[in-house]
């Protein structure tokens, strides 16, 4: 039936670096060091490619452009996040961490606040993260969406604890001290 | 200090068992007049003049004895009497049932609005699934089920289209219509999230709209535009318009075209509701509406009782209606007598029936409250008990209505004759207390609890500390973090940044902080629906009540009307009633008891101004 | 697809489905401190002293000391005996702590003196059979207890009371609760400090919250202890958390001032999940944690990973390292209440297994705490025990004739407990003017098991009063005159003689509890004196008797009756 996400493959060229945005329909959607590369996927094997093409597309359908940038020099989600928000020309972004972490941001908001936050990694798959980047795009608009449901599950912890630890000190190893935040343009290819 | 004989005179204390509050008043009397004390107000215990309310009572005086810094009864002091009201014989309850309904047969119409369809324009043509598109002759909708990527709807249309076939509009079942536009060659109108597309009937001949943002579908609302669509004579046309009016307002529709899809808009037959009155019997259809019913019963005052025809909907609202009395009564339903009803018209958003998308549809409904008389009895019993927790002398000190006209009457600016309306959870009461000193009360149904639940359904919000929260504080709309835009239009700004959680929401203001409405509704039309359930219970009511007390039922002959009770603390209700009033002359205001206590409290300190006199 | 996957064994689809599958393992990193407790990346132990003053630490000069190094140098070790006790080789000093022959006092003055260094040392020589012999020895107090969550996943008073008070009558010395609402914390203190007291009188409760909060419950008498002021072991993760070693111990003396019993929090993993290790094992870490806690002057820590068990659990060696670090707490002299707090694994048996270097020796606090109510309504976000369990803990306990603090209960009994906390809460809320608890929700907690048993609550009201609570003052006085206006005299005793401890100060002492006469068991008049086979606490007498009963016991005079 639908072709296998496992089929796409995401690359992030780098247009040159990041500014702030003026036009009031877009999202940023900014990605940790090791978002795409090295990483493909994310602690659940979500493809990177999808977790970007559902995001894209949810933004897509409420009529609100998006642009995406690679943050270098941290990969806490808040500070991602925010970083996205400062350069959004609505003012909201989507912060994404390599394993799957999302936040949705703005910017005049305190950088440890969100306006919405999915912390259980391992609970988001590809519908999730159409949702997010729909509800976004709403806030960009002004609207009032329903937030997305966030899940919970008490047995997360004995099977992804440690993975996400693990994930989270590789993703720290990708950063780059300094190096400002980097506009990219995402390309999803089929294999 | 024991007995309450202290040097200043004895001490009495004046308690109010209202349906959703208790009320208490402490006094000194003495030779030299009474002196008020302190106050209390308390949540009551249990259901109105059962003896459940003797927590509350005794909570309340407490309280009250904190309030006038004396020590509590039972810790060194006692009050010489405790003085209960005699509590309104009423009981309301409350039933909604809705009246008209939309029924989509053969699955002829999606009418929903999915806030993101795609393209504009109108593409009239034959259903197909997406699977048995290469076979597709002549203009063609598609119809798409779950499960298929946008990505790969689009390229299949493409190879389609590349391939002749002609395709003129579709159908998604996921939200997907800008992603499957933005990527087809040649833009067409689609229609998304139709969550039961598998219902479409395939290789039927049919259309699909939608209109630019900002703007609704102008053919398929048309009676004669589905007429030129479809190629109707002319009782084909005469059927087709209801589908017509029931897509009206949508910015997308789909109408498909089977040999006998209808759509209806239909009156449930509600039953008929029987005024008993003490010279004469009267019936009347429920789904005559509101004002049917209230001309009704307005021929048969004084109401002896009200009964539904057995098996039909209005049978089941009395039903209902006895069942809570005879829980709080304890007298079996066949004994309960509805002595007075209020009917109010609303509408309900409700699912259409045989929908493919979760259509909503607005539907007439009609409210009723009723109210009976219970024994006075059960008072004494909590009058006892009262007494014995606490020590003292414990009892009944007045009729309600006729207290709350001696309470009002210590407001600032009255004189008799003095007319009170008590705006209460479930009666609305109106006493009149002439020159001579002469004393008449009336409870009339339906008040607050009324008004919160007209405001609930007709926004959807299945959910009472919401509608509670929007019938008692002001609107505003969040519009960024550091400023919000009241009803009235004026703004606000913060200096400290907002929650996140009320961002770009529409919101209550609470006093504390802005609580969001879960709606997708404007503040206009919260507010709207918010002022006329108000004005639809209390300033009907208000009239009701008063012109029953009036002398000669002239409202004109009432010199002042004060304003009591917990909704009298309402923001707009006492400017609404204020309005209906002003063409009659009347001086109406909000009560203020003592000067200081609002229109709290008349009841107690009534209580205690006719023991003094006494 | 099926045809490129290997076809695999009827036996490994059986495997693949155990739900110990189900649980996540990774490979050490010890460069990024992602080890258990053998890590090349750890120093090497080293102390030097000049002028009576720590001027090297672990390979580290005094100029180039982090707060950490100079809160410990300063504070935690005994810097006269420090040269000599670390010339010692290590391997004495891992016998000592296994030998009977070594009196506690004498390990545990040697520990004083030691590095964090030369204790990760000494307990990598022990296997776990040596680390559980260790501990059998030095924990602080002779009697061994457990301590309980009681909780509800819709923030019930009602439901906390009863599992509050049926979690007392079983044997938990300490009760714990939290909030999912944190705006309802007023409330359920007080359900659980009513229900813990209707159980057994004695029991000492506690409310988990942001730390002004929780100290300010604990003030008004609300609340009889505190548990959850997390210390951690690198500079970069207090400083995150906007603290400092000074900052606990300033908050330390805060509840010492009135009389309050508090311990701190640390735990194995958190470092290196925050992913701030500073390239050292998660033990060695925690060792830092610990002689913190012991220069701050608490009495006692909460230790054994606590919420980042995933990950010492998910790494080689990673259990023995939590049970390691509970019996270094204990060495330190300090209180430990040791983990098997958090839901750790899919599989029973697994759980069974983390729970053993505990149970077996007995520790102060078995778990810290048990799920008194059943996981879902853990809002802790699920403990390793909880209420499901109650049958084989006791079965445990009779099989291995350990006490792991808890004891089997007729039903009858439970239910007469639970009756009673409910109403007396009912009397406390009444008598205080709070949010009214009908008898529909007291006859519900009777006979519940979770939070859905139970009629919904008028949130909005329930906020609104316990806003009122911190609003009008109300201590634990006036909890004793609503308990005693309200008729329930005996809950109010237990109540008041709770709240006198905190002018006697007992509760102070290291591993203090209550017993049912308010008698403070602590290391002071209840010292561990265990000194090999025959001594120390014995499983005999009328405790045994007590934990021989279980639900179902086949009547030896009457094989076709149970005794229960």
């Amino acid at each position: 039936m639908t072709a296998p996400a496992a089929e796409r493959t995401l690359t992030l060229n780098e247009i040159g670096p990041a500014k702030r945005g003026s036009r009031p329909d877009e999202v940023v959607v900014a990605v940790s060091p090791a978002f795409a590369d090295p990483f493909t996927k994310t602690i659940v094997d979500v493809p990177h490619a999808e977790v970007i093409r559902q995001i894209l597309a949810g933004i897509e359908e409420q009529g609100v452009t998006a642009r995406m940038v690679k943050v270098w020099d941290t990969a806490d989600l808040a500070a991602v996040a925010h970083i996205g928000a400062r350069l959004s020309g609505s003012g909201i972004s989507i912060g994404l961490l390599s394993r799957g972490t999302t936040m949705i941001h703005q910017r005049d908001l305190a950088r440890l606040s969100n306006l919405e936050l999915f912390p259980q990694s391992p609970l988001l798959d590809a519908e999730v993260f159409r949702r997010i980047g729909s509800n976004a795009a709403q806030y960009a608009k002004g609207e009032s969406p329903a937030p997305v449901p966030t899940r919970n599950d008490q047995m997360a912890r004995p099977r992804w604890q440690a993975k996400a630890a693990l994930l989270h000190l590789k993703e720290f190893e990708c950063i780059v001290a300094g190096r400002k935040p980097v506009e990219v343009e995402p390309v999803i290819s089929r294999r | 200090m024991t007995g309450g004989a202290g040097g200043d005179g004895l001490l009495v204390v004046g308690v109010d068992i209202g349906n959703s509050t208790t009320e208490a008043c402490v006094a000194t009397v003495g030779e030299r007049g009474t002196d008020y004390l302190g106050t209390a107000l308390t949540r009551t215990t249990g259901v109105k003049g059962t003896p459940d309310n003797t927590e509350g009572a005794v909570a309340a005086v407490r309280r009250a004895f904190d309030d006038a810094r004396r020590a509590r009864p039972g810790l060194g002091s006692a009050p010489h009497v405790v003085l209960l009201n005699e509590a309104t014989p009423v009981i309301s309850g409350l039933a909604m049932e809705t009246i008209s309904e939309t029924i989509i047969t053969e699955s002829t119409m999606i009418g929903h609005n999915p806030t993101t369809p795609g393209g504009s324009g109108i593409g009239v043509g034959t259903t197909v699934a997406i699977d048995a598109l290469s076979g597709a002759r002549g203009p063609t909708i598609v119809v798409v089920p779950p499960g298929r990527d946008f990505d790969d709807v689009a390229a299949e249309i493409n190879d389609a289209t590349d391939r002749g076939v002609e395709v003129v509009a579709a159908v998604l079942a996921h939200d997907d219509a800008v992603l499957v536009v933005n990527r087809l060659h040649a833009a067409i109108p689609v229609v998304d999230e139709v969550g039961a597309v598998e219902k479409v009937p395939l290789g039927m001949d049919a259309a699909v709209e939608v209109a630019d943002p900002g703007r609704t579908v102008r053919t398929l609302s048309d009676s004669y535009g589905l007429a030129s669509v479809f190629g109707l004579d002319p009782d084909q046309t005469r059927q087709v318009s209801p589908v017509a009016r029931a897509l009206t307002g949508n910015r997308s529709a789909v109408v498909v075209r089977t040999p006998s899809g209808d759509v209806t808009d239909r009156r449930i037959p509600v039953g008929t509701l029987t005024l008993a009155g003490a010279g004469k019997t009267l019936h009347v259809d429920v789904d005559a509406g509101a004002e049917e019913i209230m001309t009704t019963l307005a021929r048969v005052q004084p109401l002896q009782d009200a009964t539904g025809e057995g098996g039909t909907h209005v049978g089941g609202m009395l039903a209902q209606i006895r069942d809570t009395m005879t829980d709080v009564t304890g007298r079996p339903a066949s004994e309960i007598r509805i002595r007075d009803v209020l009917a109010v018209d609303t509408v309900v958003p409700s699912e259409v029936q045989g929908g493919l998308a979760g259509e909503v549809s607005p539907e007439r409904a009609v409210a009723l409250a009723a109210m009976v008389r219970t024994s006075r009895s059960r008072m004494q019993v909590v009058a006892d008990r009262v007494a014995h927790e606490l020590g003292c002398r414990s009892e009944i000190g007045g009729v309600e209505g006729e207290m709350a006209v001696r309470g009002a009457l210590t407001t600032p600016g009255t004189a008799v004759p003095i007319a009170v309306l008590d705006l209460g959870g479930g009666s609305t009461d109106a006493a009149l207390l002439d020159r001579d000193g002469a004393c008449s009360a009336v409870h009339v149904a339906g008040a607050g609890e009324l008004v919160t639940k007209l405001i609930s359904s007709e926004l959807g919000l299945d959910d009472r500390d919401v509608a509670e929260s929007v019938k008692r504080h002001p609107l505003a709309r969040v519009e960024s973090f550091f400023h919000v835009r009241h009803e009235d239009g004026t703004v606000q700004f913060f200096a400290d940044p907002l929650p996140p959680h009320v961002f770009a929401r529409v919101v209550v203001m609470t006093p504390d902080g802005p609580a969001p409405v879960p709606t997708r509704r404007s503040v206009e039309h919260v507010r709207a629906v918010r002022r006329e359930a108000k004005r639809k219970v209390f300033a009907v009511n208000a009239l009701r009540a008063l012109r029953q007390v009036a002398p000669g039922g002239s409202l004109r002959l009432l010199d002042f009307v004060v304003l009591l009770g917990g909704s009298a603390l309402d923001f707009e209700v006492p400017d609404l009633i204020a309005d209906v009033l002003a063409p009659h002359g009347v001086v109406c205001g909000t009560g203020n008891v003592h000067g200081t206590e609002g229109p709290r409290n008349a009841v107690a300190s009534g209580l205690v101004d006719a023991w003094a006199r006494r | 697809m099926t045809a490129t996957q290997p076809r695999s064994s009827r036996r490994t689809e059986i495997l693949e489905s155990r739900p110990v599958n189900l649980d996540g393992f990774v490979e050490e990193w010890p460069e990024k401190g992602l080890v258990a407790m053998e890590s090349d990346f750890d120093p090497a132990p080293g102390v030097r002293v000049e002028d009576g003053r720590i001027v090297e630490l672990d390979g580290r000069a005094r100029a180039d000391f982090d707060f950490m190094d100079t809160y410990i140098a300063d504070h935690a070790i005994d810097a006269e005996a420090a040269e000599a006790a670390n010339a010692v080789p290590s391997v004495e000093i891992a016998r000592m702590l296994v030998d009977p022959r070594a009196g506690r006092d004498e390990v545990v003055a040697i520990g004083r003196a030691l590095t964090p260094a030369k204790i990760l040392d000494v307990v990598k020589l022990m296997n776990v059979v040596e680390i559980m012999m260790a501990m059998q020895k030095m924990r602080a107090r002779r009697t061994p207890a457990n301590q309980a969550h009681s909780t509800s996943a819709k923030d019930n008073p009602i439901q906390v009371a009863a599992d509050a008070a049926e979690g007392a009558l079983r044997g938990f010395a300490e009760l714990e609760t939290t909030l999912g609402v944190v705006r309802y914390a007023p409330l359920l203190a007080i359900a659980l400090q009513v229900g813990g007291q209707a159980g057994r009188g004695g029991v000492l409760t506690q409310c988990a919250l942001e730390e002004a909060t929780e100290l300010e419950l604990g003030m008004r008498g609300i609340t009889a202890y505190a548990e959850t002021i997390s210390v951690y072991g690198t500079e970069s993760v207090f400083v995150d958390g906007d603290d400092t070693p000074w900052s606990k111990a300033f908050l330390a003396s805060a509840y010492a001032s009135r009389g309050i019993k508090m311990r701190f929090t640390s735990g194995t993993g958190s470092e290196v999940q925050m992913g701030n290790a500073e390239g050292r094992s998660m033990l060695y870490l925690e060792i830092r944690c610990i002689l913190m806690a012991r220069g701050a002057g608490v009495q006692g820590l909460q230790n054994g990973s606590i919420s980042c068990i995933g990950v010492p659990g998910a790494v080689p060696g990673g259990i023995r390292a939590v049970a390691a670090e509970n019996l270094i707490a204990s060495w330190m002299d300090l209180e430990c209440a040791s983990g098997n707090d958090q839901s750790f694994s899919h599989s029973p048996m697994r759980r069974t297994s983390r729970l053993l270097p505990q149970l077996l020796p007995g520790t102060d606090f078995v778990c810290s705490g048990y799920s008194a109510v059943p996981n879902p309504d853990n809002m802790f976000a699920g403990s390793n025990l909880d209420v499901e369990d109650y049958d084989d803990w006791n079965t445990m306990q009779r099989d291995l004739q350990v006490d792991g603090g808890l004891r089997h209960v007729r039903d009858s009994e439970i239910l007469q407990v639970r009756e009673k906390a409910a109403r007396a809460l009912q009397a406390v809320f009444a008598e205080l003017d709070l949010t009214p608890i009908s008898d529909q929700e007291v006859e519900a907690a009777v006979y519940a098991h979770g939070s859905e048993d139970y009629p919904d609550r008028d949130v909005l009201e329930d906020i609104k009063a316990a806003q009122s609570v911190m609003d009008r003052g109300i201590t634990g006085l006036d909890l004793v005159k609503a308990l005693e206006r309200g008729g329930f005299h005996d809950v109010a005793e237990n109540l008041l003689n709770v709240l006198r401890q905190r002018v006697s100060g007992d509760l102070l002492q290291t591993s203090a509890i209550l017993t049912g006469d308010f008698v403070p068991l602590s290391a002071i008049n209840d010292a561990n004196d265990y000194g090999g086979p025959g001594s120390g606490y014995r499983l005999e007498g009328e405790r045994w008797e007590q934990l021989k009963k279980l639900r179902h016991v086949t009547s030896a005079e009457n094989p076709e009756t149970e005794v229960s």
